[in-house]
């Protein structure tokens, strides 16, 4: 008896509950689904346009000229030496730098994790002013001080072998590549670190403790129990700033401008399609630039196991 | 009818604040006057203007960017774009054919060509105004390099300056006195600006048919004045006489090392002369530094053949897709008059294309090289003529750069095959 | 970890002093540029043996006054305008993703992180291309559209994070006390929405300041162009002159409002921050 009434009005419910699911789900799309489309509208148009794009021969200051060439554009930039050149510098950049904000970004995330209250408030201001900073600005502010003329770098540290007042920073490609490693470093660390913070906070204290009272020693501490902890934090943060530093732009532009081959993907893409105006070799560019970004997520993503999703709380 | 009447209402609303844009019912149509940087002095000959039209048309100015290759992109992308809004450009030459070969300039007027061609303009000037024989802006005013040198050196190394000097002789005074040269090496115009001023003071030229389509293109660098600017500009380098800031070295920069101890000889646009006196009453350099410059004639690459020195400066340019095209017309004649000519440079430094302008008193004073400016203007070589300036360019920066790795042997051969290549599409820049 | 023994005293002050060493040293090295004449620009020495402040002359009331501050009313406007549009798009999402159980969650997820990983300059040639052609070339809109990419994705995760913490109960407790369903919301969930909200905003606001690549080429003038584009604009006495100077000050009056809304929300900035990138 009582099983049938279960039963019946389980059956009675269950049209009911999927018409909350479907009251529901229309709810959820009303309101995400302006950001949804938003944010399709202003990246997947604009790249279909460019796969587009990439098939035409199209130089803005001779309309006429314009012609479908199908995958010509794709032939010539990939097999262009100054394509794989840009390609090997900016993957350069992107690990040398990923590999220092890593390290010195940890450092941070420990001073300010283990610094009293009082102390905290004035490091994390003081960690978010690059952060803040107009990148622009900072390259401005690491130029100027690197510069042979105006600087002041060579004069402080003629001690250091190898620097003088004869030393021209961005003359070549190791020592700009060096500075322009430094700015995007000492811009983008704080970010890495307050990842890593966050991280860090998730690392069972009593873990730590236990493991202490053990024996360890700080370092084993670290690499036993503080690391393995807090895995999918570093990860995140790994390929977050990866991506990130992939697209490097702004430093490269200001500094050297991709003088003695310091050119990066980005600066060569906008150098075809807004300086040169030839927006087919260009839009070629940006969408081979989007297929390496999307072959690093899955490198990253396979590789090391990356679940974002979960690492961000979504089940 | 309702209906119709609702459309009508819709369409006026959407038309109206067009139409008030367009017409501009409530004064003078406006012009719009693209200036690259200066001292203000653009400005001010705007407001000038507009107080002479009387109320025809007010002239407004908007900021194009500070170095000349930028200064292409955002007019040559706004033009391609048919935009109204360009009335009256200031161009740098050598991007003029580019903007002209695809009619993004509207036609000069009959009689301000005539006026343009009565020989009261220097012919650099005209030259780079002009393409496929017809002239297409309006000489504003002309810039062209000196060579620059510090008395005390010459007079050590007892040249006579009076007779026109080579590179070579240049070279060997500061390998001498082991002193550096001013010259502009830094990845950017500046440096085809000098490749340029070689190849062409040797007899040559960078493109020998600049009014080719793109793949039909020719370089005349691998030529005997090819090499000779490769063997300069290498020397130079290689011999570090360039100082160790070459490789970055832009106009700037060039004059601070003319301005130190180790300066001897420098090439540059006239602007030094008010920057450096400029420089001595602030104390930034020696107040006596400015007597001990003295200035010459480009130098020479070959001994017995005039030196073609670079020619520079700014033409105005009418947007085809103005609306007043006329009225522009008519502002860019007030523009370049001799007196806002000769006001501009006694003001701003940047020499007039007008040869009665040199005559004014003011800029006598100021400018006590002004007709040894003149002089140059009329034997200066402009830079290739060809709507892929930008990649011609471009090209050369790649190859001459940095200049200690340019070899007479194979420098020019090399920047010969990326720019043809680039041309016919099939290399990137 | 109460009381620090002396030694431990020490080495927290030297670990401090280097890392505000660090963060604050090149922001200190171009304000000191700001102040350097012209003359003693090339002087190799970092601070000004006579300070001048005809820099900031030159940029707010002088010659390049035009030129930078209606660069500055631009980039105010149009990042203010972009924090607004994301942040409210944002907010309805987060809520939806947070309270509401609906297929298509994890792909708004997922395509927010898509977009926010997305190479700009592989955007920004077919809107250039497209925006000339329907006029949005050198306007507000124009940037305001893409800024959009860059701001949308990262406030839809910080204030998905957010919303995710709120105890959404305290909405019924307040119904069953007899609130109508909108003074629950008002009273009892808004207050602890708000400074999600805010530092969301706050977040949103510094990405789109910093912007560089869409704002050199999607603008061509005044009417639209952000600071870091105007920065390439300024001159010297001539066009060949540097501006080391002038950039510098601008550089530091761009500069004061983030130092000044760190120095305020930093606490909130980094829980916005660390939030809404990394919860297990």
């Amino acid at each position: 008896m009582t099983a049938t009434s279960s039963t019946r009005s389980a059956r009675r419910r269950a049209p009911a509950r999927s018409a909350r699911a479907r009251d529901e789900a229309r709810l959820g799309w009303l309101l995400a689904g302006p950001a949804f489309v938003v944010m399709l509208a202003v990246t997947a148009y604009p790249i279909l346009q460019a796969v587009y794009e990439s098939l035409f021969n199209n130089r803005l200051t001779a309309p006429d000229d314009r012609a479908f060439v199908g995958l010509k554009n794709y032939g010539v930039v990939l097999t262009d030496p100054v394509f794989w050149r840009s390609l090997w510098v900016t993957t350069f950049i992107m690990l040398v730098t990923v590999l220092i904000e890593l390290v010195l970004g940890f450092a941070l995330a420990l001073v300010m994790h283990r610094a009293l209250t009082r102390l905290r408030g004035l490091l994390r201001t003081a960690i978010l002013v690059p952060y803040g900073i107009i990148t622009v600005v900072s390259a401005f502010a690491w130029f100027y001080a690197f510069d042979i003329t105006s600087g002041y770098v060579n004069t402080w540290f003629d001690w250091v072998p190898g620097v003088g007042p004869d030393l021209n920073w961005f003359a070549s490609q190791g020592t700009s590549l060096f500075v322009i490693i430094a700015s995007e470093v000492w811009k983008t660390t704080p970010f890495i670190s307050l990842l890593l913070l966050a991280g860090l906070a998730q690392v069972p204290g009593d873990l730590e403790e236990a493991a202490r009272v053990d024996g360890a020693t700080p370092w084993q501490v670290f690499a036993r129990v503080i690391v393995p902890n807090m895995k999918a934090a570093i990860m995140v943060a790994v390929l977050f700033r990866a991506l990130d530093a992939f697209r490097i732009f702004d430093n490269v532009f200001i500094m050297t401008n991709g003088a003695n081959g310091t050119e990066v993907l980005s600066l060569l893409a906008y150098r075809q399609s807004i300086s040169r105006l030839e927006i087919g070799l260009g839009s070629t560019i940006s969408v081979l630039l989007f297929l390496c970004v999307i072959l690093i997520c899955f490198v990253a993503i396979r590789l090391f196991r990356v679940d974002l999703a979960s690492a961000r709380g979504e089940k | 009818m309702h209906r119709r009447r609702i459309a009508a209402l819709l369409g006026l609303a959407l038309v109206a604040p067009l139409a008030a844009c367009a017409s501009g019912p409530e004064g003078p149509p406006t012009l719009t006057w693209y200036i690259n940087p200066d001292n203000g002095g653009q400005v001010e000959i705007a407001a000038r203007c507009t107080e002479e039209a009387d109320g025809a048309y007010r002239i407004t100015t908007s900021l194009l960017p500070r170095d000349a290759a930028s200064q292409r992109e955002q007019l040559a992308r706004r033009l391609a774009a048919h935009d109204s809004s360009i009335d009256i450009m200031s161009l740098d030459p050598p991007f003029i054919p580019e903007l002209a070969e695809p009619g993004f300039l509207a036609a000069v007027p009959g009689d301000i060509a005539d006026d343009v061609g009565s020989g009261d303009v220097v012919q650099g000037a005209i030259d780079s105004s002009t393409w496929r024989d017809e002239l297409v802006a309006v000489p504003f005013w002309a810039n062209t390099q000196l060579l620059w040198y510090r008395k005390s050196v010459v007079e050590a190394a007892g040249l006579d300056m009076s007779a026109p000097v080579t590179w070579d002789q240049v070279i060997d005074v500061a390998q001498e006195q082991d002193l550096l040269l001013g010259v502009q090496g830094a990845k950017a115009e500046s440096l085809t600006v000098w490749i340029n001023a070689l190849v062409a003071s040797a007899g040559g030229q960078i493109i020998t048919n600049p009014e080719a389509p793109a793949d039909e293109v020719e370089l005349g660098l691998e030529s005997d004045a090819g090499r000779e600017a490769a063997r300069i500009i290498g020397t130079i380098g290689s011999e570090g006489l360039g100082g160790p800031g070459l490789p970055t070295a832009d106009e700037n920069a060039s004059m601070a090392l003319f301005q130190s101890d180790r300066g001897s000889f420098m090439v540059n646009w006239p602007f030094v002369w008010s920057a450096t006196n400029a420089a001595a009453d602030e104390g930034a350099v020696p107040a006596d530094l400015p007597d001990d410059i003295g200035w010459a004639i480009y130098p020479r690459v070959v001994e017995d053949q005039d030196a073609a020195p670079p020619v520079g400066g700014i033409n105005l340019g009418v947007g085809a897709f103005s609306e007043h095209v006329d009225l522009a017309y008519d502002a860019v004649q007030c523009i370049v008059s001799p007196e806002n000519q000769s006001a501009y440079f006694a003001t701003n430094g940047n020499p007039p294309s007008s040869i009665e302008a040199y005559d004014d008193a003011e800029v006598q004073e100021a400018y006590p090289m002004a007709d040894v400016i003149r002089d140059s203007l009329d034997q200066g070589a402009p830079r290739p003529q060809t709507p892929y300036y930008n990649e011609v360019s471009s090209g050369l920066q790649e190859t001459w750069h940095p200049p200690s790795s340019v070899n007479p042997d194979t420098t020019p051969a090399r920047s010969t095959e990326l720019i043809t290549d680039v041309l016919r599409g099939e290399r990137l820049l | 970890m109460g009381v620090l023994s002396k030694r431990q005293r020490v080495w927290w002050t030297v670990i401090t002093v280097l890392v505000l060493l660090y963060a604050l040293f090149p922001v200190a090295s171009i304000a000191a540029t700001s102040f350097k004449s012209s003359a003693e620009l090339n002087s190799g020495q970092m601070l000004p043996s006579s300070p001048t402040l005809a820099n900031y002359e030159q940029i707010l009331v002088g010659s390049a006054q035009e030129l930078f501050l209606s660069a500055l009313r631009n980039s105010i406007g149009i990042s203010l305008i972009s924090t607004v549009i994301a942040v409210v798009l944002a907010t309805l999402a987060a809520y939806a993703i947070a309270r509401l159980d609906f297929p298509g969650k994890r792909l708004i997820l997922t395509t927010a992180l898509g977009v926010s990983i997305f190479p700009v300059i592989s955007i920004v040639t077919p809107l250039f291309n497209l925006w000339r052609t329907i006029g949005l070339y050198d306007t507000w809109p124009g940037l305001i559209i893409p800024y959009l990419s860059l701001t949308l994705p990262i406030s839809i995760w910080t204030l998905a994070a957010f919303f995710r913490q709120i105890p959404w109960e305290l909405e019924q407790a307040a119904q069953v006390d007899g609130a109508t369903p909108f003074q629950a919301f008002r009273k009892a969930i808004v207050p602890l929405a708000a400074p999600g909200v805010f530092t969301t905003a706050l977040i949103a606001f510094f990405i789109a300041w910093n912007d560089f690549v869409y704002g050199i080429s999607l603008t061509s003038t005044s009417a639209a162009r952000p600071v870091p584009a105007a920065l390439a604009f300024f001159t010297g006495a001539s066009q060949f002159e540097e501006p080391a100077g002038a950039i510098s000050a601008a550089a530091v009056i761009v500069t004061i409002p983030v130092v000044v809304l760190v120095l305020l929300f930093q606490r909130q900035i980094v829980s916005g921050l660390t939030q809404g990138a990394v919860k297990g």
